[in-house]
C-alpha cells in the first residue's frame, strides 16, 4: 500500500475532468483481452460496469481501503495511459480522492508508478504512465493494479463508472525498426 | 386443359407474375402429372427463389433437363455433392452431360468450390468446346489461371463450331428433333440479376435494332417503330414458336402447332380457340412481350458489358432445351418465348445469390455471359407458327435476320448462313480481346493487361465492366490515382452496378480519402443492402478511421451475405491482424483460400501473421506463394526479402529488393528495406548512400532520418546521429518512435560525456 511517493514518483493534483473522451491517434485500448478483477462489490454493481461504456453503470467496493482494481494480461503489454470516468457531482463521498497506479508481474511484485490526488473530479481523468525520461514512455507490464487510496469527504467505499487503459498501436510492419509516416511510404507499405 | 394452364403459367412467367405462376403450374402439376410438366413447376419456383422446393419436386428425377434443374437448385442450397451427382452420374461417365455447356460449367463450379480444380478446368474446358461463346466458363478458367490464350479459344475453330450448330438448329427444327446443339448454345451463366428493363430501355435507345435476334423482329420493330405488319408477321411466327416448344415440352407431348401457336398469348384465350384467327389478336399481344423480349435481347447482346442477367436466359434456355427435345428448337433464345423471358427475369434473382457471388467474387461482371446470351439468342426460334414448317433460326446473329424474317415464308424463319458468320466472327472477335485482356489481368501482367483493353472499341470500352477491369488492374500496379480515375468512370458508365467497388473502396483506403469512401458506401449501400462488396466499403471506411472491431464487424456482415467472396474474408482476416487475434486471422485467411487458391493478398497477410510470430520460415513460405502468383508486385517482393532478411539470408534478400526496386521505381519500401539489409550486414556507407537517395524522394519521411542516425550513431559520427535524430522528431513520428528516438538521443550523450570526463 504505497502511499506516500516512493522511489521518486511524485504525486500529482488534478482538478477537474473532460467531458469527452479524447485520445490520441496512435494510441488505442488495450485492456478487451485482459482479465479485470476487483477487490471487492457490491452485488449488481461489479467489475463489468467498469467495462460496459456505460457511464450511468458504476462499480462499487465493499470492503476495506485501499480498494484495488486488478488488471491482468496475456503477455507484456507497452501501457501508456490509464483513464478514469468519476464524477464528485453523482458520487460524492464514494468519488476516489487519491489513486495508486502500480505495475508488476503479478500480485507479489506490483510497485508503484503514479500516485494522483483527484480533486473534485467530474468527467474523464487522464492518468498518464510515462516518466520522465523518454525510455520511460512506456510502462512494460504483466499486470496493472488501480488503488483507490481514498475517497472524497473520507468515504469507505467507492464509485468508479469506467476505466480504459491505453497503449502504443502496433507497427504495422513487423521487423520494422520505425513506423512510416509519409504518404509515399504508407501507401506501399501494405497490401490490403 | 392441359395446354390452357401451360399457357397460362407461360404468361404469368413471362409476366413475371410469379405467384400466379406458381398457383396454376401447381394446379397443371396435380391435374397432369409428368416430368415435364414437374420441370416447368421447377421452374416457375428457381424463378421466385425457392430452390428448396424445386428441389424437393425434383429430386430422384432423371430427365436430362430435370437432372439440371436439380443440379441448379442443389446449387442454390450449397448442396453441391447431390448437385454433382445429379449432373455426373459416376457409374456412367460416358453419358451426356445434361445441357451440354451449361451442365459443364455448372458442374466445373461445383468441382471449383469443392476444390477439385483439374476437374473444374476439365469441365469449363468443355463447356467452352461446346459453347465457345461461354463467356462465364471462360472467365472462371482464368480465374483458376488454367486459361488458354483467348485467340486460341475465340478463334477458328469456335467460328466452325458456332456455324455448325446453327446448321444443325436448322436441321434439328426442321426435323422436330430434340438437338443436343440446342443445350450447346445454352450458356448455363447465370447473373446476377440486373434490372433488366431499365437496361432494355438505354439499350433500346442506344443500340441499333439490328441486333435484335430475328426472333423479335416485331419487337425490334416497335422498339424501333418499323415495319409493322412484316414483323408483326415475323413476330407471329417467332412469337408462336416461341411459346410452343416451351408448352410442347413441358407437357410432353408434341402438341399440334395450330394450338400450340394459339395459347402463348395467355391473355388471349380466345386465340385458343381459333387456329386461323389468332394471328391478328396475336398480333397485338405479341408486341409487348415481343418488346421485352427485344429488350433483352439487345440487352444481351449490347450489354455485354454490362451487369445483365444472363440468369434468366438460361432458364430460358433450360424451358427451351425443355422444349427441344420435344419438338424442335427454339432453344431458349430469347424468342422463346414469354416463359423464357420470364424465366430469365426470374432467374436472374434467383441466381443472383450464388451466382452473384460467383460472379463478384472476382469482381467480373457476368455481363460478358449475358453478351454471349445475346448471340445466343440464337433464335433457334421454332417457328412453328400455324405451319407446321419452322425452321430454327439460328441465332447469334446480330444483323441478320430481320431483313431476312421480313421474306420468310410466314413460319419460317431462316437465318442464313453468311450472316451468322459474320455474326460469330465479330461477336468472336470482340469475345477475343476481351478474354486476353481478362486473362493477362488474372496473372497479373496488368502492364500487358491494359494495353489489350485499349484495343477495344470506344463503345465497349466506356462500360462499366470494362472500366472497373481497368481500374483493377491499375490497382495491381500501385498505381492508385489512376485507378481512382478509371473507377470513378466505372461509377459514371453504370451507377448501379457493384463489380469491383470492393476494390475500389480499398484504393480509397490506400489513398487516405475519407471523404470519398464514406462517400461511396453510403452510395453501395443504398444501392444495395445485400451485397457484398457495399459491406466491404463499409468496413474499409472504419479500418480507415482505426476503428477496426466495427471494421470487422461490417466484413463479417459481407461474409454472411455472400461466403463465397474471397476477398470479404480476406479484408476480416486483415481486421484481426490489426486487433492482434491472430488465430481468427489465420481461419479467416484460410477460408478466402479455399474459396480462392490465387487471391494474392490472402498468402501476403499470413505470411505478414507468422513474421510477426517470429515464424520466419512460414512467413519466408507464404510470402513465395504470394510472389508465385502475382511476380509483378514489388511490394510482396519487397516483403519477401525482408523475410530473407528475418532468416538471416542477406544475400537473397538483397537480391530480392534489387529486383523490387527494379519492378516498380516508385516504391520506396524496398529501397527502405534495402537500406536495412545494409545496415544488418553492416555495410553502413552503401546503406546512406541508398538512403541520401531516399531522402530525396521522399523528403517528409521521418523513419528514413531516423534510420541515418542510427547508422551514424553506430559509425561514432554523433553530430550528424545529433542532426537526425532531430529532423526525425520534427516529422511527428508516432509515440513508440518519439520514444526510441528520444532514448537514442539520450544514449548518445553518454560517450560524449565521457569524452568530457576524461
Amino acid at each position: 500500500m504505497a502511499t506516500e511517493s516512493s522511489e521518486g514518483e511524485d504525486e500529482s493534483k488534478m482538478v477537474g475532468g473532460n467531458q469527452q473522451l479524447m485520445v490520441e491517434d496512435d494510441l488505442r485500448e488495450m485492456a478487451n483481452k485482459a482479465a479485470w478483477s476487483v477487490s471487492s462489490c457490491k452485488p449488481g454493481n461489479g467489475v463489468t460496469a467498469l467495462r460496459d461504456d456505460n457511464l450511468d453503470t458504476y462499480w462499487q467496493s465493499d470492503g476495506a481501503q485501499p480498494h484495488l482494481v486488478n488488471i491482468q494480461f496475456q503477455k507484456k503489454v507497452k501501457l501508456q495511459l490509464v483513464v478514469l470516468y468519476v464524477d464528485f457531482k453523482l458520487d460524492e463521498s464514494y468519488t476516489p480522492s487519491k489513486i495508486s497506479i502500480r505495475a508488476g508481474d503479478g500480485f507479489h511484485n506490483l510497485k508503484e508508478v503514479k500516485t494522483v490526488e483527484l480533486i473534485k473530479p467530474t468527467g474523464w481523468v487522464y492518468i498518464s504512465l510515462s516518466g520522465n525520461d523518454p525510455r520511460e514512455t512506456f510502462v512494460n507490464t504483466f499486470m496493472l493494479q488501480i488503488a483507490v487510496l481514498s475517497n472524497h469527504l473520507n468515504g469507505r467505499d467507492t464509485h468508479v463508472r469506467q476505466i480504459k487503459v491505453y497503449g502504443p498501436r502496433l507497427n504495422p510492419i513487423p521487423h520494422q525498426p520505425f513506423q512510416f509516416t509519409s504518404r509515399e511510404f504508407i501507401t506501399y507499405s501494405t497490401v490490403r | 386443359m392441359e395446354a390452357m394452364l401451360i399457357d397460362c403459367v407461360q404468361s404469368s412467367l413471362r409476366q413475371l407474375m410469379y405467384h400466379n405462376a406458381i398457383f396454376m403450374c401447381e394446379r397443371l402439376c396435380a391435374e397432369f402429372p409428368s416430368e415435364t410438366n414437374l420441370q416447368l413447376l421447377a421452374g416457375c419456383y428457381l424463378h421466385n427463389n425457392q430452390a428448396y422446393s424445386a428441389y424437393h419436386i425434383l429430386k430422384g428425377t432423371q430427365l436430362a433437363q430435370s437432372r439440371y434443374l436439380f443440379a441448379i437448385s442443389c446449387f442454390q442450397m450449397d448442396l453441391l455433392n447431390e448437385a454433382e451427382t445429379a449432373l455426373y452420374l459416376a457409374n456412367d461417365p460416358n453419358a451426356e452431360v445434361p445441357n451440354g455447356a451449361a451442365g459443364h460449367y455448372l458442374l466445373g463450379l461445383i468441382y471449383r468450390y469443392t476444390d477439385r480444380r483439374k476437374r473444374a478446368v476439365h469441365h469449363f474446358k468443355q463447356a467452352l468446346s461446346i459453347d465457345p461463346l461461354l463467356w462465364a466458363a471462360y472467365e472462371e478458367l482464368c480465374i483458376l489461371g488454367a486459361a488458354e490464350e483467348a485467340t486460341s479459344v475465340f478463334g477458328e475453330v469456335a467460328a466452325l463450331c458456332i456455324q455448325k450448330q446453327h446448321r444443325s438448329h436448322e436441321v434439328a427444327n426442321q426435323n422436330s428433333q430434340a438437338s443436343s446443339e440446342d443445350d450447346n448454345l445454352v450458356s448455363g451463366i447465370n447473373f446476377g440479376s440486373e434490372d433488366v428493363s431499365s437496361r432494355d430501355v438505354r439499350h433500346i435507345n442506344a443500340k441499333i435494332m439490328r441486333d435484335i435476334p430475328r426472333n423479335y423482329p416485331g419487337a425490334v420493330m416497335s422498339g424501333g417503330a418499323a415495319s409493322q405488319p412484316l414483323n408483326g408477321r415475323a413476330a407471329n411466327i417467332s412469337f408462336y414458336s416461341t411459346p410452343s416448344p416451351m408448352a410442347a415440352q413441358l407437357s410432353g407431348v408434341a402438341p399440334p402447332p395450330v394450338c400450340k401457336n394459339v395459347q402463348p398469348n395467355g391473355p388471349n384465350p380466345n386465340a385458343v380457340n381459333v387456329d386461323g384467327s389468332p394471328r391478328s389478336t396475336v398480333n397485338s399481344t405479341i408486341q409487348a412481350p415481343r418488346r421485352k423480349f427485344v429488350d433483352e435481347g439487345k440487352l444481351r447482346k449490347i450489354s455485354g458489358r454490362l451487369f445483365s442477367d444472363s440468369g434468366p436466359r438460361r432458364s430460358t434456355r433450360l424451358a427451351g432445351e425443355a422444349a427441344v427435345s420435344t419438338n424442335s428448337s427454339t432453344t431458349t433464345v430469347t424468342g422463346n418465348g414469354t416463359s423464357h423471358s420470364s424465366k430469365y427475369l426470374g432467374r436472374s434473382k434467383m441466381s443472383s445469390v450464388t451466382f452473384h457471388s460467383v460472379t463478384v467474387r472476382k469482381g467480373q461482371s457476368w455481363e460478358n455471359e449475358s453478351f454471349e446470351e445475346g448471340i445466343r439468342h440464337e433464335v433457334h426460334d421454332d417457328s412453328r407458327s400455324n405451319v407446321t414448317t419452322s425452321s430454327s433460326l439460328p441465332s447469334g446473329d446480330l444483323r441478320s435476320i430481320e431483313q431476312e424474317v421480313a421474306t420468310m415464308p410466314a413460319g419460317e424463319v431462316v437465318m442464313s448462313s453468311s450472316r451468322v458468320v459474320t455474326g460469330a466472327s465479330e461477336v468472336l472477335a470482340l469475345l477475343r480481346t476481351l478474354g486476353e485482356a481478362y486473362r493477362l489481368s488474372c496473372l497479373y501482367r496488368c502492364q500487358d493487361a491494359l494495353d489489350a483493353y485499349l484495343k477495344l472499341p470506344n463503345k465497349q470500352y466506356n462500360t462499366g465492366w470494362v472500366l472497373s477491369q481497368v481500374g483493377k488492374a491499375y490497382f495491381e500496379l500501385i498505381d492508385y490515382l489512376e485507378t481512382d480515375h478509371a473507377f470513378s468512370l466505372a461509377r459514371l458508365a453504370s451507377p448501379y452496378s457493384l463489380e469491383g467497388m470492393d476494390i475500389y473502396s480499398t484504393v480509397l483506403y490506400h489513398l487516405k480519402e475519407d471523404m470519398k469512401l464514406s462517400y461511396l458506401a453510403q452510395e453501395l449501400i443504398s444501392t444495395d443492402r445485400l451485397a457484398p462488396q457495399s459491406w466491404c466499403a463499409t468496413g474499409n471506411c472504419y479500418s480507415l478511421q482505426k476503428d477496426h472491431e466495427t471494421a470487422l464487424k461490417n466484413f463479417q456482415r459481407a461474409v454472411q451475405l455472400n461466403s463465397r467472396f474471397a476477398y470479404a474474408h480476406t479484408l476480416c482476416g486483415h481486421e484481426y491482424v490489426a486487433l492482434e487475434d491472430f488465430e481468427n486471422g489465420i481461419k479467416s485467411y484460410h477460408s478466402a483460400l479455399r474459396i480462392d487458391a490465387r487471391h494474392y493478398n490472402t498468402w501476403y497477410g499470413l505470411g505478414m501473421i507468422y513474421l510477426r510470430q517470429e515464424k520466419f520460415k512460414f512467413s519466408e513460405h507464404h510470402f513465395r506463394m504470394a510472389f508465385q502468383i502475382n511476380s509483378h508486385s514489388s511490394v510482396i517482393m519487397s516483403y519477401l526479402g525482408t523475410a530473407f532478411l528475418a532468416l538471416k539470408r542477406n544475400e537473397e534478400a538483397l537480391e530480392m529488393m534489387e529486383k523490387a526496386i527494379l519492378a516498380d521505381k516508385k516504391n520506396p519500401l524496398p529501397v527502405y528495406q534495402k537500406a536495412n539489409i545494409l545496415v544488418s550486414m553492416e555495410k553502413f556507407d552503401e546503406a546512406l548512400k541508398v538512403l541520401e537517395e531516399l531522402k530525396e524522394y521522399a523528403p517528409h519521411e521521418s523513419s528514413v532520418y531516423a534510420l541515418m542516425g542510427q547508422i551514424y550513431k553506430r559509425s561514432n559520427m554523433y553530430d550528424k546521429a545529433m542532426l537526425h535524430f532531430g529532423l526525425a522528431l520534427d516529422l511527428k513520428p508516432p509515440t513508440t518512435d518519439v520514444a526510441t528516438i528520444k532514448a537514442a538521443i539520450e544514449k548518445l550523450h553518454v560517450p560524449d560525456e565521457l569524452e568530457d570526463t576524461m
